[in-house]
C-alpha cells in the first residue's frame, strides 16, 4: 500500500512540473511581438519637443550604446565623431574593425542572430544582396535631407528597388594617375597615349606608358561603355537588358585589341595589383588607371603624382564604373532610433567636411563638393570630374552571374585575339544562363 | 512467477523510473523520475514548434512597419534558426529517447532477477557496478553527448541544406523564406546544362588531379629516396636535410612566392627564358599549362613527405634478401622490381590511400597558387583548375550559394568515402595484417 501511494505522488510531481513548464514555454512565443508597441512608445516624445532646432527628429532610446562596423583606415575618424555624438546625445558608440566589401556576408549570418553592429558600411554595388535579404532598414527619417544634399549620382547609387537605404558619405571612382617626372602633361585623348607609348614603351626594361588591372572588369568596363556599351538596361536595374554585346560594345572591344597591340602587350592574368604598384613606385610605369585607394602609397613612394580624368575615346569621355560608400542601419539593431540619429550625424555636412581633411577621402555631399578647402586639392576635383562622368555600378543581385563570363570574354579579346562579336555574345549567353539557373 | 518483469516493464513504459521503484529500488527511480521531468520540462512546450519549423521553414517573412515615420522591423519567420532550432530538440528528444529504453530494459532485468528469486540491487551496489565495470560507458557519456552536438548535428544539418533551395538572390532569410526542394539540387547538378557542364567539368580534373599528384609525388618520393639510399652516395645526411626544406617552409608563403615566381610576364622564371632567347611559357594563364604548373607545384611540396617515408621502409627490407639475389644473378633493375618496389608499395599502401583521399581535396595548393586558374566563362562561377573542393568554397564565400554547396559537399564525401574503404579493404596489407612476405 505504502508503495502504491509513493509511486502515485511521484507521478503526480512528474506531470506538475510538466505542466509549469509548458506554461513557460508558451510565453516565451510572443516577445518578438512586443518589441514593436516599445518602439511606438518612444517616438511620441520626438514630435512633441518642437524647442529642438528642427534638424533633431528623433530621440535615442534611453540605455542606447551603439557599433558601428568600419575600415581601419578610418578609424581615427570615426572616433572623433563617435565622441562628439556622446557628448551631444549620451550615447556612446563603439567602432569595430571590418572591411567594407565584407559586411554584407557578415550581417547576412550575424544580423538576424543579433550578433552585427548597428550601423554598417558597405559599397553601394551590394546594396542589392543586403536589401533583398532584409538586412537593412530604409533611410526614411532623413530622406529629404539626404536626397536634397547630396550628389545626384550618390543618392541613386544607394537607392534600391525605389527606396532610398543609404547615408552616402563618400563617392569613388578611377581617374588616371601619372607621374610627372614621366609624362609632365596628362594626356586628353587615347590617341595622344598611344603616340607617347610608341616612343616610352620598352618591355624589356619593364617600362610601359599605361597599365591597369586587366582582370578587373571594373576598369575593362569603361573600354566598352564608352563607346556605347552599358550592363544592365534602365539605369542598371533591368537584368533582362544586357548592353554587353551591343554595337558600342563591339567597337570598344575591337579599340581593347588595338590597345593590346600598340599600348600593352601583356596577358590579361599576368597584371595584378601589386606589381602594378611596383612598376609605378618603380618609376617605370607612367600611367596607372587607379582609385584614390592607391595615393597614399604612390606619395610615400615619392613619386610626384598628378591625377585628371581619364583620357577620352573617339571624343567621347570616359565611362568609368564609380561606387559609393554609405552608412545603412542594420535591420535586427535594437536601437533604431539611435542608429539613424548616429548615421545621418556621422554622414553629415560637418562630418564629410572632417573626412576629407583627415582622408581625403571625394565627399559625397554637395555643398562639401563646393568648399573652398575641397575645390583647392587638384586630385580631388579630378576624381570628382571623373565621378561626373560615371556611372553606378548596378546593384541588382544579378551581378554576381556577370563577372566570370565577361572577364573570360575580355581574356579572349585581349590575349587571343579572338573576333569581339562572338566573344561578347557568348559571354551574354553565359550571362543570361547564370541568371536564369540562379532564379530558381 | 512472471508477474515482476511483465509489471516492471510495464510500469517503467508509462513513467520512467516507477518500475524501479516497484522493483524495490527506490533512489535509482526517483533519479530516473527526476531525469524524465526535465526531460518533459524542456522538450514538451518545443516539439510542436520544433516539428511545425522543420517541416514547414517558416510562414511568414520579416516587414517593415513605420512607426511614426521611421521603419522599424517586424520579425518574421527566420527558416535557417528554426531548422536549427528544430534540430536540436529533435537531438535532446533523441538522448532522452535512448535514457527511457534504457530505463525500460534495466526495469525488465531487476523484474526478471525478481522472479528467479534473487534480491535486486541496491543504489549502493547499482552505483558501485557504474562506476566499476560500466566506467567506460559513464566517463564517455560525456564526449559521447558533445560529439552529438558539436559534431553530428552541423554535418546533419549541412546535410540538410542541400535539401533545400538556400541560396542567392531569391532565397536568403530573413526578409525571403526558405524551402524544402528533395532532391532538386542534385537533379539540377547532373543534368540542368549550366551546372552540369560545370560539375562534370571539375569533376573530372578533380579525379585526374587527384590521380596525377599521388601519383607523381608517390613514385617522385621512391626515386628521390632510392638515389639517397645508393652504396656509393656520401654525405647522406645532407642530401635528407635539403630533401625535406620544402616541407618544413610553410606552404602558404611557398606557393603565394611561386604564384609570382610564375607570373608570365614578370615573374623570374620567364624572365630566365626570356635572357636565353626562348619566349616565356603562359604558366598561369593558359587553361593546359595552368594545370601543368599545379602538379609540378604539388610535387615540389609533396615529394619530402614520400622521400621521408619510404626512407624509413627502406631500412626495413632485410639485407639479406639483396645478397640472395646477388648470388642469383639479378640486375639492378629486377632487384628493384621483384624486392623493393613490392616491399615499398606493401607497407605504405595505405599511406598511399590516404594521399589519394586527401589530394582529392587538396584546397591549398590550388587555391593560393592559382585561385582555380584561368577563368573560363562557361564554368558556373568556376575556374581551369578549380577543384570540387575549391569551386564549393567560392560558391559560398562569393556567391552564396549554399544549397549547391551542401551538395557538392555530400558529392566529395560519397566519393571519397567510398573508395578508401573499397581500395583499403581490397589491399593486401589489411588482409594479410601480421604477415610482410
Amino acid at each position: 500500500m505504502k508503495k502504491w501511494l509513493g509511486i502515485a505522488l511521484a507521478s503526480i510531481m512528474v506531470f506538475a512540473l510538466a505542466a509549469c513548464g509548458g506554461n513557460n514555454g508558451n510565453n516565451q512565443a510572443s516577445p518578438s511581438a512586443s518589441s514593436s508597441p516599445s518602439a511606438s512608445s518612444e517616438s511620441p516624445s520626438a514630435s512633441s519637443d518642437p524647442n529642438e532646432s528642427g534638424a533633431e527628429k528623433l530621440q535615442p532610446e534611453p540605455g542606447a550604446s551603439l557599433v558601428i562596423w568600419e575600415d581601419e583606415n578610418q578609424r581615427a575618424f570615426v572616433e572623433t565623431i563617435a565622441k562628439e555624438f556622446e557628448e551631444k546625445y549620451g550615447v556612446p558608440v563603439k567602432m569595430e574593425k571590418v572591411a567594407p566589401p565584407e559586411q554584407v556576408t557578415k550581417l547576412t549570418t550575424d544580423g538576424p542572430a543579433g550578433l552585427a553592429a548597428d550601423v554598417v558600411v558597405f559599397p553601394s554595388d551590394q546594396i542589392g544582396r543586403a536589401a533583398t535579404a532584409g538586412l537593412i532598414l530604409p533611410n526614411d527619417v532623413y530622406e529629404e535631407e539626404t536626397k536634397n544634399s547630396s550628389l545626384e549620382n550618390a543618392v541613386n547609387a544607394v537607392t534600391f528597388d525605389g527606396v532610398l537605404y543609404g547615408y552616402p558619405y563618400t563617392v569613388e571612382t578611377y581617374a588616371l594617375i601619372y607621374n610627372k617626372k614621366l609624362i609632365p602633361e596628362a594626356p586628353k585623348s587615347f590617341e595622344e597615349v598611344i603616340e607617347f607609348a610608341k616612343t616610352f614603351n620598352d618591355p624589356k626594361n619593364n617600362k610601359y606608358a599605361m597599365m591597369w588591372e586587366l582582370q578587373q572588369f571594373y576598369y575593362d568596363f569603361g573600354f566598352l561603355a564608352t563607346t556605347g556599351g552599358y550592363m544592365f538596361g534602365d539605369n542598371g536595374t533591368n537584368k533582362d537588358d544586357i548592353g554587353l554585346n551591343n554595337e558600342g560594345a563591339v567597337k570598344g572591344g575591337q579599340f581593347l585589341q588595338r590597345l593590346h597591340k600598340e599600348l600593352l602587350p601583356i596577358k590579361t592574368g599576368d597584371v595584378n595589383y601589386d606589381i602594378k604598384k611596383g612598376l609605378f613606385t618603380g618609376g617605370t610605369l607612367a600611367m596607372d588607371i587607379n582609385g584614390p585607394w592607391a595615393l597614399t602609397d604612390y606619395r610615400n613612394a615619392g613619386i610626384d603624382i598628378g591625377v585628371a580624368p581619364l583620357p577620352t575615346i573617339d571624343g567621347n569621355k570616359f565611362v568609368s564604373f564609380s561606387g559609393v560608400k554609405a552608412y545603412y542601419v542594420n535591420a535586427n539593431t535594437k536601437y533604431p532610433n539611435a542608429s539613424k540619429l548616429f548615421a545621418h550625424y556621422i554622414s553629415s555636412k560637418e562630418a564629410q567636411l572632417k573626412n576629407f581633411e583627415m582622408n581625403g577621402i571625394l565627399p559625397a555631399n554637395k555643398e562639401v563638393a563646393e568648399d573652398p578647402k575641397v575645390k583647392s586639392d587638384e586630385v580631388t576635383i579630378a576624381f570628382l570630374e571623373q565621378f561626373a562622368n560615371s556611372v553606378p555600378m548596378p546593384a541588382i543581385p544579378e551581378m554576381g552571374s556577370v563577372w566570370n563570363p565577361i572577364i573570360a570574354a575580355i581574356t579572349e579579346i585581349w590575349d587571343e585575339g579572338k573576333d569581339v562579336k562572338a566573344s561578347l555574345d557568348k559571354a551574354v549567353n553565359q550571362i543570361k544562363e547564370g541568371i536564369a539557373s540562379g532564379q530558381q | 512467477m512472471k508477474q515482476h518483469r511483465t509489471t516492471a516493464t510495464i510500469l517503467s513504459v508509462l513513467v520512467q523510473g516507477l518500475g524501479q521503484i516497484y522493483n524495490g529500488q527506490r533512489l535509482k527511480g526517483i533519479v530516473l523520475l527526476l531525469i524524465e521531468a526535465l526531460g518533459l520540462v524542456y522538450l514538451v512546450p518545443r516539439l510542436g514548434e520544433a516539428f511545425w519549423g522543420l517541416a514547414t521553414l517558416g510562414e511568414t517573412t520579416q516587414k517593415f512597419v513605420k512607426v511614426n515615420n521611421s521603419s522599424q522591423l517586424v520579425k518574421g519567420d527566420h527558416s535557417i534558426f528554426l531548422m536549427l532550432n528544430g534540430l536540436i530538440v529533435v537531438f535532446v528528444l533523441i538522448v532522452f529517447l535512448v535514457i527511457y529504453v534504457l530505463n525500460i530494459q534495466d526495469a525488465y532485468k531487476t523484474g526478471l532477477l525478481r522472479d528467479r528469486g534473487e534480491k535486486p540491487k541496491s543504489f549502493r551496489q547499482s552505483y558501485e557496478n557504474a562506476t566499476g565495470r560500466y566506467f567506460p560507458y559513464l566517463m564517455l557519456a560525456l564526449p559521447a553527448l558533445g560529439v552529438l552536438f558539436f559534431t553530428i548535428m552541423p554535418i546533419i544539418f549541412t546535410i540538410l541544406l542541400a535539401f533545400t533551395n538556400y541560396s542567392a538572390p531569391d532565397h536568403i532569410p530573413p526578409a525571403k523564406l526558405v524551402d524544402w526542394v528533395g532532391f532538386k539540387t542534385f537533379k539540377d547538378l547532373l543534368f540542368l546544362k549550366s551546372w552540369s557542364h560545370t560539375f562534370f567539368g571539375v569533376l573530372f580534373w578533380t579525379i585526374v588531379w587527384a590521380v596525377v599528384a599521388t601519383v607523381t609525388t608517390y613514385f617522385g618520393g621512391v626515386l628521390v629516396a632510392l638515389l639517397i639510399e645508393q652504396q656509393g652516395i656520401r654525405f647522406k645526411k645532407l642530401w635528407r636535410t635539403i630533401f625535406i626544406l620544402p616541407y618544413a617552409v610553410p606552404q602558404l608563403i611557398s606557393l603565394l612566392i611561386m604564384k609570382n615566381l610564375f607570373n608570365g610576364q614578370f615573374g623570374p622564371i620567364n624572365q630566365y627564358f626570356k635572357a636565353f632567347g626562348l619566349d616565356g611559357l603562359p604558366w598561369l594563364t593558359d587553361p593546359f599549362w595552368a594545370k601543368v604548373t599545379v602538379i609540378v607545384v604539388n610535387m615540389w611540396l609533396g615529394i619530402p613527405v614520400s622521400m621521408v617515408l619510404i626512407l624509413g621502409v627502406l631500412t626495413a627490407i632485410p639485407k639479406d634478401l639483396y645478397e640472395a639475389a646477388e648470388v642469383d644473378g639479378a640486375s639492378s633493375f629486377q632487384k628493384f622490381r621483384i624486392i623493393t618496389m613490392p616491399f615499398i608499395l606493401f607497407a605504405t599502401a595505405p599511406v598511399l590511400i590516404m594521399q589519394f583521399a586527401g589530394n582529392i581535396n587538396n584546397f591549398n595548393v590550388i587555391f593560393l597558387l592559382t585561385n582555380g586558374g584561368p577563368i573560363k566563362g562557361d564554368y558556373q562561377f568556376a575556374g581551369a583548375t578549380d577543384l570540387l573542393v575549391t569551386w564549393l568554397y567560392k560558391l559560398t564565400l562569393d556567391n552564396s550559394k549554399f544549397n549547391v554547396a551542401s551538395a557538392i559537399g555530400i558529392v566529395i564525401f560519397l566519393m571519397i568515402a567510398s573508395f578508401s574503404i573499397w581500395n583499403f579493404r581490397r589491399s593486401r596489407s589489411f588482409k594479410e595484417e601480421d604477415m610482410i612476405q
